[in-house]
């Protein structure tokens, strides 16, 4: 190479003859070869997009979000029932002579009136109906739906969620249900709207400690008191800050009640302790998720539903 | 007739007609109109089969099943049942019903001084100032005294633990509140019914059971329980 040229003066470098040629068209000769040029100094970015085939399937969507719930095993493994709330009373135990304080729920010609499905809707649930209402009273879409499904006018109607297929099939569109649904010693959870107590002040509604009765306090013995601070929180009221106003009136779930009686004959189910809501309201009955799930006759064979493959979008 | 109310009434005819002459106006304006749509070169509108058809179509009778019996029907008032059919199973011979029944002249009224006997501790005696109804739930208030101190005590009837229920004595004269709370004050305080329930226990014993069993809610079921349990 410095026989075929002739050598630059010493105070040059010596590749100043050479210049640096592209390294994709023509890679370095030299292992050692210096290069010379414009370099980031800034650490390499990962991909902002992290999309990749080879990259394991995100958490944060909808169809892994379902495939958790399936894993949880949190979904009932069968439709539950709508029953009417009579009031309360107690149960003896002629042995040991314990009171239990129970609600008493009456299930009135609870029939199936349709499935919603995964690939549908979105998520398997069961559509129950209960009680009679004048069909005059019904608008025409509602009734056609009934009439496809062949029961009577419903005085109320709601969903219940279940586990795959294998839980529409549990109940057939037009099977009726009855208290025998449920067994005594099962646990079952109940939905049902608490008692409306209107406009609530702070004290009733969040636990307020209100002001004292004296010592200066003059006709806000009951008030909230302060919404916050000042400065140094922003002068201004966060949100979600607790105040007076519409309290009750709306669905609570009380989880693991306990099946005490089971009447099938007047429809009755007895359970334990209290269910919210005034006397006739509407509540939900359904097996409780956070106990093992009732053993129940078995339902016809089923092929194993098979979960659904992840996608990394969805 | 007619010409009565035309001489009453003379302007009766001209109402009618004015009615009839905006009918046909009416109508002449239908005309007007359909005569003044542009028929855009479109096909005359299909014939009137099928719309009859369709209006027939929507609007379809519906018809649903008749509904199954109502539960409602077959039992007006659950908790009652449920209660009756508890009951009949604590009460089998109905006696604590009969007890504490408004029908029977013979029940306990408040003011009446009941000793209570439990399976467990000892009985307890006071005067009966509350009788709280509510079917198997029905408890009643006992006021008496422990160690010169005034107890209240509640006792649920029909509760397997309750053993038996006594009337000691009753109250001279109706008394004429429901809920005898003025009792709890000093002046009206009765103290310690001791005296008179150990009179009655004397009393009792001389005549033999024969005649206190009537009374006694379960006085059977007492001897049975006494030991075999707990």
């Amino acid at each position: 190479m410095a026989s075929k040229h002739p050598l630059p003066p010493s105070f040059l470098p010596s590749n100043i003859l050479f210049p640096r040629r592209s390294t994709s068209l023509r890679p370095p000769h030299h292992p050692h070869h210096q290069q010379r040029g414009i370099k980031s100094i800034s650490p390499v970015r990962p991909n902002r997009f992290n999309h990749d085939p080879s990259l394991p399937p995100l958490g944060s969507t909808k169809t892994a979000a379902y495939n958790r719930l399936l894993a949880a095993d949190t979904l009932p493994l069968r439709t539950g029932a709508l029953a009417t709330k009579s009031g309360m009373t107690a149960l003896y135990d002629p042995v040991t002579g314990a009171r239990t304080p129970c609600t008493v729920l009456q299930l009135d010609r609870n029939e199936v009136i349709y499935h919603k499905t995964r690939a549908r809707h979105g998520y398997n649930a069961v559509q129950v109906g209960c009680g009679w209402r004048q069909p005059r009273n019904l608008g025409r879409p509602l009734l056609g739906h009934l009439e496809r499904a062949g029961v009577s006018a419903k005085k109320e109607i709601a969903e219940f969620r279940v586990k795959g297929e294998k839980g529409l099939r549990s109940s057939e569109v037009g099977a009726s249900i009855g208290a025998g649904w449920f067994q005594e010693g099962q646990f079952v959870d109940t939905r049902s709207k608490s008692r409306g107590m209107g406009f609530a002040g702070g004290m009733k509604r969040h636990g307020f400690g209100g002001q004292p009765a004296s010592h200066g306090v003059s006709l806000t013995h009951r008030s909230m008191g302060s919404a916050g601070g000042g400065q140094g929180s922003g002068s201004r009221v966060h949100p979600g800050k607790k105040m007076p106003g519409r309290m009750g009136g709306e669905q609570v779930t009380i989880q693991n009640l306990k099946v005490l009686k089971v009447d099938e004959e007047n429809g009755l189910v007895v359970v334990n302790g209290c269910v919210s809501g005034p006397k006739g309201c509407l509540v939900k009955i359904q097996d409780a998720i956070k106990k093992p799930w009732p053993e129940v006759l078995p339902g016809p064979p089923l092929p194993e539903t098979v979960a659904e493959p992840l996608r990394a979008t969805t | 007739m007619a010409s009565n109310l035309c001489a009453i009434r003379p302007l009766a005819r001209l109402k009618p007609l004015i009615r009839h002459q905006r009918c046909i106006k009416l109508r002449q304006r239908a005309y007007a109109t359909q005569q003044t749509i542009p028929n855009q070169g479109q096909p005359p509108p299909p014939p009137q089969a099928a719309t009859l058809e369709k209006a027939h179509h929507s609007m379809r009778r519906i018809t649903l099943k008749p509904p199954p019996p109502a539960m409602y029907n077959k039992c007006p008032s659950p908790v009652e049942t449920f209660e009756a059919s508890q009951i009949a199973a604590l009460d089998p011979i109905g006696s604590r019903t009969k007890l504490f029944s408004r029908s029977n002249p013979d029940a306990v009224k408040v003011g009446d001084i009941l000793l209570v006997r439990t399976r467990s501790g000892d009985p307890f005696a006071g005067v009966c100032i509350n009788i709280r109804r509510q079917g198997v739930d029905t408890a009643i208030l006992l006021r008496g005294q422990l160690t010169r101190v005034g107890v209240e005590m509640w006792y649920k009837i029909y509760s397997p633990n309750v053993e038996g229920i006594e009337v000691v004595q009753r109250r001279a004269k109706r008394a004429r509140r429901a809920r005898l709370y003025y009792m709890r004050k000093p002046k009206h305080d009765i103290g310690s019914v001791e005296n008179i329930v150990r009179q009655y226990q004397r009393q009792k014993a001389a005549l033999g059971s024969s005649d206190v069993k009537g009374r006694d809610a379960n006085a059977h079921k007492k001897k049975n329980n006494k030991r075999g349990r707990n």
